[in-house]
């Protein structure tokens, strides 16, 4: 990959051109102009050659030969003749043996106007059939999964679906079944295709055999208007294409970004876009009156929260406001987030973070921090982090890429089974509450622990950090941070999973730093100068201000896309606090648990509605654009959080998105020159905002290693899943159903000691919530460990830190 | 051809109820070639073998000694013997494995030995239990002797031998197949390049493919010396081979030749002539993908690799299949072409479309619908699969299986256009269409 | 993967046993599938999970590898599996006439089970017995040189006499005729079922015919 190439001369089509040695022909002439028609070729999978659509004429020494140009590397002095007679022949014989069999059902299918097929018969094809027999026939379509469809009779059998879900997702869920002519791909009986990476089949196939089920029938593609931008799920930031007609956005392809996703995106982010167009959006601001919402004026509803926020500042001061939120949005909307609790309320009480990622300070401050394409060229990679397939399935991607096809060796430790564990050249479980003592163990290289440490010396190294749990201190990640440091060649790459969050923490939505990463204790310079004084002390973060609302020192709480009653692994308390609120504003697109405890709820722009940027989790900064209007009188989170400092007599002066960038460009160092037009025109791929003037040195926490609470008892772990009950999922019909529910995970000594097995009922306690769910045994897990998934659709949201009680039986 | 001794079919003409067992093996000098290879040394193994100039006999023909010599030098290397035997009209391997298993093991050990090969593997075709038994047996037999397993007599030298059940699939005849097939994976062909098997082959390892046949040649010139083997019938294509005859003879059955008689001696005088004393029609001279051979063109040809070779067939794997003059050629070219479709992977579009347009065209014929165009067709689709319908072929396909449908549709184009055309005429100009998949 | 009900005692050994011949277990796939069939007399999606499980791979990839090839009977088949070998030498010589009469005595056409669940017959491509052509196969033990008459004769024995085992020297003595050779040596073993009877798939009865 990083080696330097060696160049060749070949002779395409009687001109002489350069190419790296031992590049496929295929791409050397499409990097050369000369589009060789292909389907099986896919330049991010690795070539088979078996449509032989791109067979082209090469001179042998045994006079012309024809070759599939996607299996031909270049050699220096090969002469090829793409368009020959013989060529041309063959290209158009392949065509008509593809037609054969095909329905040529275009006008009902979703890739009439964008078919490979289609488009390659016209420039290409024989302009006629000579098969008069009958085609083959199947059952047309088939749901494979809840969320793919297969026409086995449109499928040229190019294997695209196939080689990407074993190589690139590994999910090997849909093969080619059968052989010869009656070869078709499918399923095994009863296994649907319920991958989560499913849709890019849809995506790469090259006619209309896969279609995805929210998409099929919506639109014409020559009916759709495009635009690029940046996916709001993750926080790798996958680039992707939005589709939409007559206001309605219809659908997100990925776009090839090959420094991020490379064109594959998780079935959350490519079929998530549901919820924009949910008929659940708020569309009006409502007011709390008499415990019922009515619905209110901008005006009104504006002019009641300042009134509030004011009173409050001015009897309680300003750190009896805080606010929660911030990482949904763009980074232009945490600016003004950021700007209004220091300029407008005066006070660093506020979080992009749910109480369940790291220490703002030690995200953003981490020395060398790496970036994803480092993966390519890493030796050793080790994974001590939530499990990436759950959580940063594009990470994981590219993760399952290095240790795959590059050859590196994987690390990975975590308390339960991973989608990487197939992949780990060694995996290392542990029961929650002991991760301390293994990274003592793997740093002193102990006997089981000697073969990993030995790679770990072998750079470069990409260390990928962060909680593994909800349940378990997020201290851990900085102690292995500490320890990976000193790796050789090292970079790290701690990780959280809201979608902004390194955006919103890069515009100082956390209790200690400003806009640029800058402390917020004795800050100077630009933003000083913009911003005037801001509180030096450290505001609190999310727990604390839940806390502080509890106990009386915090009085209002604004949430910013924000639903701590779902996502904060504390979630009754929570909801105690909320209850607890003098008052409380959320600021959302949909009526969310925590907004229907507030006593104003104004509706806000989400994705697609709004343009600014957004920043992944290695710096990128990638702009987010607009293509329909919001529902009903929905404002941009910027504008609504302008309007309220206006209200109160205190305005932040913000009035588009546009001057909101560049005043950020203006007083964050670090995104100087990040411009709009930038990112727009020659940072396609995004622009990685330099991490070099990090001028918080950081201090590692020392984690602590006992936790006594659950040394005796069941130790919980607490994990998030891909599919939960968060709002933007729950209001995406396609993928609400496929969250798993709830289920106790058990290790099978501990499933023999409870005497249960797999599918049995088990009543589970955790703290105050009670509930049944069936037992799923995971042989990565420690004994005396129980696995739970977090958020699940129906049950109370839990506490980590809770004890666990699990009991055989129950009822559902 | 009586003055050559037998080689691969001596013994179980000597000791028929007996020739399988290792008592007989041994006590006609069997496992001797096996003490002489260890003492000889692999160089020297390797010299004899190419000395001998003994020709691969499951098809291409190339010579055994010369496809050692490109094995890569990667350790670990296998061996894998193609007993995947599967093409139509041939029977030869069936019957050294059920009747000569030893001398096959035998082969197979010294040839592993000559690689430093110490995991080879037997593919026997599925719908062969009998042969896979007996081979079993006699691997069993050579593991108790000492022959195979670790240290064979104390040489040092360490051989596993597994004998693996294919599972019905005549592609699995093709090296790359059979590789995949052996991993268990489907029996798709690989791409050459880049998956030269001596280079990348089982397991991504340097690997031989030899066929049944082959290796049971090996112990006799271990025995007897390449130049001995050498010496016997055309230089170019020397020693004995199995041809399997089958068809409109009086005599069908395998016979062990030497190269160097003509079709006319083979078909009449060691096959016993035609059945009812009808006329000979055509004949396919090397398994059911060679072109078509005619009377009046090539019976008086020598049957010789370079004879068949410059009249456009090939050896192929040594079956004739001899058609007499009640034969419907169409429905013999629909026979063959029904088999290449029915055996098809379906990896690659123009053989896996291609090979049942051509049937389907073919049975629509034979169904007395044919149509004008269908002899322009059944061209075109031939060459969309082999551009120029040449011997050797040229493809658009992966591998050989989809021009060797192309054969049996040239052969009948070329030798019998009125019997095409005749189908034709039979025809009502009504398209219709018949189903044929089953 | 999800934990599968495992085969008999005999069968989970014999899978061990096989596994343990090849470098890599993915190797075993192939045996492995024979020896699910002879669990259930067919390749059942319980016996692909089994397998799936035991070489690490996920059913549909079990079933990819298995759909491939012909003699993995993916729906149940009778006691006696009778293939007519229709190929080039077989049909120069009567195949397609012998298949129609085991159609006819069967009661069934190729590819389907008679309803007493006893007959399967199907057309088969070329079995490597050319020289004694036309051929059958009966649970894969050869029949060469048969006439029509002669396979009405064997499905009829077939139906009547429902052997628990098959020996091929006694089939071939009761309704063969020209061999591709002399078969010579006795067959001491007999196949159980509708597969490939080979001793590592525990699908032999040995014989004692002494």
């Amino acid at each position: 990959m990083s080696e330097p190439a060696e160049f060749v001369t070949i002779k395409l089509n009687g001109e002489e051109i350069q190419a790296p040695a031992g590049e496929m022909l295929i791409k050397v002439a499409e990097d050369n102009g000369t589009y060789i028609p292909r389907f099986c070729w896919h330049p991010r999978m690795k070539p088979v050659g078996l449509c032989r659509m791109c067979l082209v004429e090469v001179e042998t020494p045994r006079g012309t030969a024809l070759v599939p140009s996607c299996v031909q590397p270049v050699a220096d002095g090969m002469a090829v003749e793409t368009g020959s007679p013989v060529a041309l022949k063959a290209q158009e014989g392949v065509l008509e043996f593809l037609l054969v069999n095909h329905p040529l059902d275009c006008p009902i299918c979703d890739r009439g106007g964008e078919c490979p097929l289609q488009d390659q018969v016209m420039s290409y094809g024989p302009g006629e059939s000579r098969f008069v027999e009958e085609k083959r026939h199947y059952e047309k379509p088939v749901p494979i999964s809840d969320l793919v469809l297969l026409d086995r009779e449109r499928c040229i059998l190019c294997a695209r679906c196939t080689r990407f879900s074993d190589e690139i997702a590994g999910d090997p869920l849909i093969e080619f079944q059968n052989r010869g002519n009656g070869t078709e791909i499918f399923t095994f009986p009863d296994e649907p295709f319920a991958s989560y990476f499913s849709g890019n089949t849809v995506q790469i196939c090259p006619v209309g055999a896969l279609t995805a089920a929210p998409y099929r029938f919506r639109a014409r593609p020559w009916d759709l208007l495009t635009i690029e931008s940046t996916s709001p799920f993750h926080t790798e930031g996958s680039r992707i294409t939005v589709h939409a007609s007559q206001n309605q956005v219809l659908r997100f392809l990925g776009v090839d970004n090959g420094l991020t996703n490379q064109g594959w995106l998780s079935d959350k982010e490519r079929f998530g876009f549901e919820f924009i167009g949910s008929p659940d959006r708020l569309k009006m601001p409502m007011i709390r009156e008499d415990g019922e919402f009515r619905e209110a004026s901008w005006g009104e509803a504006i002019g009641l929260v300042a009134a509030r926020l004011k009173e409050i500042v001015e009897r309680s001061g300003p750190d009896a406001v805080g606010a929660i939120g911030g990482a949904q949005g763009t980074n232009e909307d945490a600016y003004a987030l950021s700007k209004f609790m220091r300029v407008a309320v005066g006070t660093n009480n506020l979080d992009a973070q749910l109480d369940d990622g790291l220490n703002p300070d030690f995200l953003v401050g981490v020395g060398s921090r790496a970036r994803i394409q480092d993966l390519e060229s890493a030796k050793t990679i080790l994974v001590w982090s939530a499990d990436l397939k759950e959580e940063n399935p594009i990470l994981y991607l590219r993760v399952r890429r290095a240790a795959r096809e590059l050859d590196a060796t994987l690390i990975v430790v975590h308390p339960a089974r991973t989608g990487l564990d197939d992949l780990a050249d060694h995996k290392f479980g542990y029961r929650p509450g002991d991760g301390a003592d293994l990274l003592a163990d793997l740093a002193a290289g102990t006997q089981d622990y000697a073969p990993a440490l030995d790679a770990l010396q072998d750079g470069p190294v990409v260390v990928i950090l962060g909680r593994t749990g909800l349940s378990e201190d997020g201290g851990l990640a900085e102690a292995v941070a500490s320890f990976a440091r000193d790796l050789p060649a090292a970079s790290i790459m701690p990780i959280v999973r809201r979608a902004n969050t390194f955006g919103a923490l890069d515009m100082g939505v956390a209790p200690s730093l400003l806009p640029g990463r800058i402390p917020a204790r004795g800050a100077s310079g630009a933003i000083i100068e913009l911003w005037g004084k801001v509180p030096a002390t450290r505001g609190l973060d999310t727990a604390g201000m839940l806390a502080g609302l509890v106990g009386g020192e915090l009085e209002a709480l604004i949430m910013v896309g924000a639903d701590p009653v779902r996502d904060v692994p504390s979630g009754s308390k929570a909801a105690d606090a909320l209850r607890a609120a003098d008052f409380s504003v959320a600021i959302d697109l949909f009526m969310t648990d925590s907004a229907a405890m507030a006593d104003v709820v104004l509706p806000a722009e989400g994705f697609t509605e709004k343009e600014g940027t957004v920043t992944n989790l290695e710096g990128r900064v990638q702009k987010v654009n607009r293509i329909v209007p919001g529902p009903g009188q929905a404002r941009p989170d910027w504008s609504v959080l302008d309007g309220i400092a206006e209200s109160m007599g205190s305005p932040i002066g913000l009035p588009s998105s546009e001057a909101i960038a560049k005043e950020i460009s203006t007083v964050a160092t670090a995104y100087e020159g990040v411009s709009w037009d930038l990112l727009e025109g020659e940072a396609r791929e995004g622009a990685v905002v330099p991490i070099g003037d990090v001028r918080q040195p950081l201090e590692y926490i020392a984690v602590n290693a006992e936790q006594p609470a659950r040394t005796k008892g069941l130790a919980l772990h607490l994990a998030r899943t891909l599919y939960d009950d968060g709002s933007a999922i729950r209001h995406s019909l396609s993928l609400a159903k496929l969250a798993p529910g709830m289920t106790a995970g058990l290790s099978p000594d501990q499933a023999v000691d409870l005497g249960v097995e797999a599918g049995d009922l088990v009543t589970v306690s955790i703290g105050s919530v009670t509930f049944a769910c069936p037992v799923r045994i995971d042989r990565a897990l420690a004994d005396k460990t129980v696995a739970i998934p977090f958020n699940q659709p129906g049950i109370e949201t839990l506490d980590a830190a809770a004890s666990v009680l699990v009991k055989a039986g129950g009822s559902s | 051809m009586t003055d050559h001794p037998l080689i691969l079919t001596a013994r179980m003409h000597a000791h028929p109820e007996s020739s399988h067992t290792i008592a007989t093996y041994e006590a006609t000098g069997g496992y001797t070639a096996l003490r002489t290879a260890l003492d000889m040394g692999r160089d020297a193994i390797v010299e004899e073998v190419k000395a001998a100039n003994l020709r691969g006999r499951g098809g291409a023909g190339f010579p055994a000694g010369v496809k050692w010599g490109f094995l890569a030098p990667a350790r670990p290397a296998y061996l894998v013997v193609n007993g995947d035997e599967s093409e139509p009209g041939t029977f030869k391997d069936r019957q050294l494995m059920e009747r000569d298993p030893h001398q096959l093991v035998e082969g197979t050990i010294i040839s592993s030995l000559a690689n430093e090969v110490n995991h080879a593997f037997i593919y026997i075709r599925g719908e062969y239990p009998k042969s896979a038994r007996r081979v079993q047996a006699a691997v069993d037999e050579a593991y108790a002797a000492g022959y195979l397993g670790a240290n064979i007599l104390d040489s040092g030298y360490d051989l596993e031998l597994t004998v693996h059940l294919g599972g019905g699939a005549y592609i699995c005849g093709e090296e790359t197949a059979l590789l995949n097939s052996l991993e268990g994976r489907r029996g798709e062909p690989r791409l050459k390049p880049p998956f030269f098997p001596a280079v990348r082959g089982l397991y991504m390892a340097p690997t031989i493919v030899n066929n049944i046949e082959t290796l049971s040649n090996i112990p006799w010139i271990i025995n007897n010396g390449g130049n001995a083997y050498s010496a016997i019938g055309p230089e170019d294509s020397p020693g004995r081979r199995m041809c399997s005859i089958s068809g409109h003879v009086n005599r069908p059955g395998n016979y062990e030749i030497v190269e160097g008689i003509t079709w006319r001696e083979l078909i009449y005088d060691v096959a016993g002539g035609i059945r009812n004393g009808n006329e000979l029609k055509a004949w396919v001279p090397g398994g059911a993908s060679a072109p078509w051979f005619v009377p009046a063109e090539h019976l008086d040809t020598e049957v010789t690799k370079a004879a068949i070779d410059s009249n456009g067939s090939m050896t192929g794997s040594g079956a004739v299949i001899v058609m007499d003059h009640t034969t419907d050629m169409v429905a013999a070219a629909e026979r063959l072409v029904r088999f290449f479709a029915h055996e098809s992977c379906g990896l690659c579009t123009p053989c896996r479309e291609g090979t049942t347009w051509l049937d389907m065209i073919l049975r629509r014929m034979l169904a007395g619908h044919g149509r004008a165009s269908d002899p322009d067709v059944l061209y075109d689709v031939s060459d969309n699969i082999s551009p120029g319908v040449t011997w050797p072929p040229k493809m658009t396909t992966i591998c050989p299986l989809g021009p060797s449908a192309v054969s049996p549709v040239a052969s009948l184009l070329k030798h019998f256009p009125e019997e095409v055309a005749a189908a034709v005429e039979r025809g009502t100009q009504v398209p219709v269409s018949i189903g044929i998949r089953s | 993967m999800t934990d599968t009900a495992r085969w008999s005692e005999e069968s989970e050994a014999l899978a061990e046993s096989v596994m343990a011949k090849y470098p890599q277990k993915r190797s075993a796939l192939m045996p492995l599938l024979y020896i699910a069939m002879r669990e259930d007399g067919y390749l059942s999606e319980a016996g692909m999970r089994r397998v799936a499980d035991l070489v690490d791979l996920e059913p549909a990839q079990v079933s990819s590898v298995a759909s491939f090839y012909t003699m993995y009977k993916l729906e149940p088949v009778g006691k006696y599996l009778v293939s007519v070998c229709t190929s080039i030498s077989c049909w120069l010589l009567g195949g397609d006439e012998v298949l129609e009469a085991v159609e006819a005595s069967a009661g069934v056409p190729s590819g389907e089970t008679d309803e007493s669940g006893v007959i399967s017959p199907e057309h088969v491509e070329c079995i490597g017995a050319c020289g004694g052509a036309p051929a059958v196969q009966v649970n894969y033990e050869l029949i060469e040189g048969l006439t029509p008459k002669k396979a009405t004769e064997l499905v009829e024995w077939l139906n009547a006499a429902q052997p628990a085992t098959l020996n091929g020297d006694e089939m071939q003595a009761l309704f063969g005729g020209e061999r591709s050779f002399d078969w010579a040596i006795n067959e001491t073993n007999d196949a159980t079922g509708p597969y490939p009877a080979f001793q590592p798939h525990g699908t032999i009865a040995a014989l004692d015919r002494s």
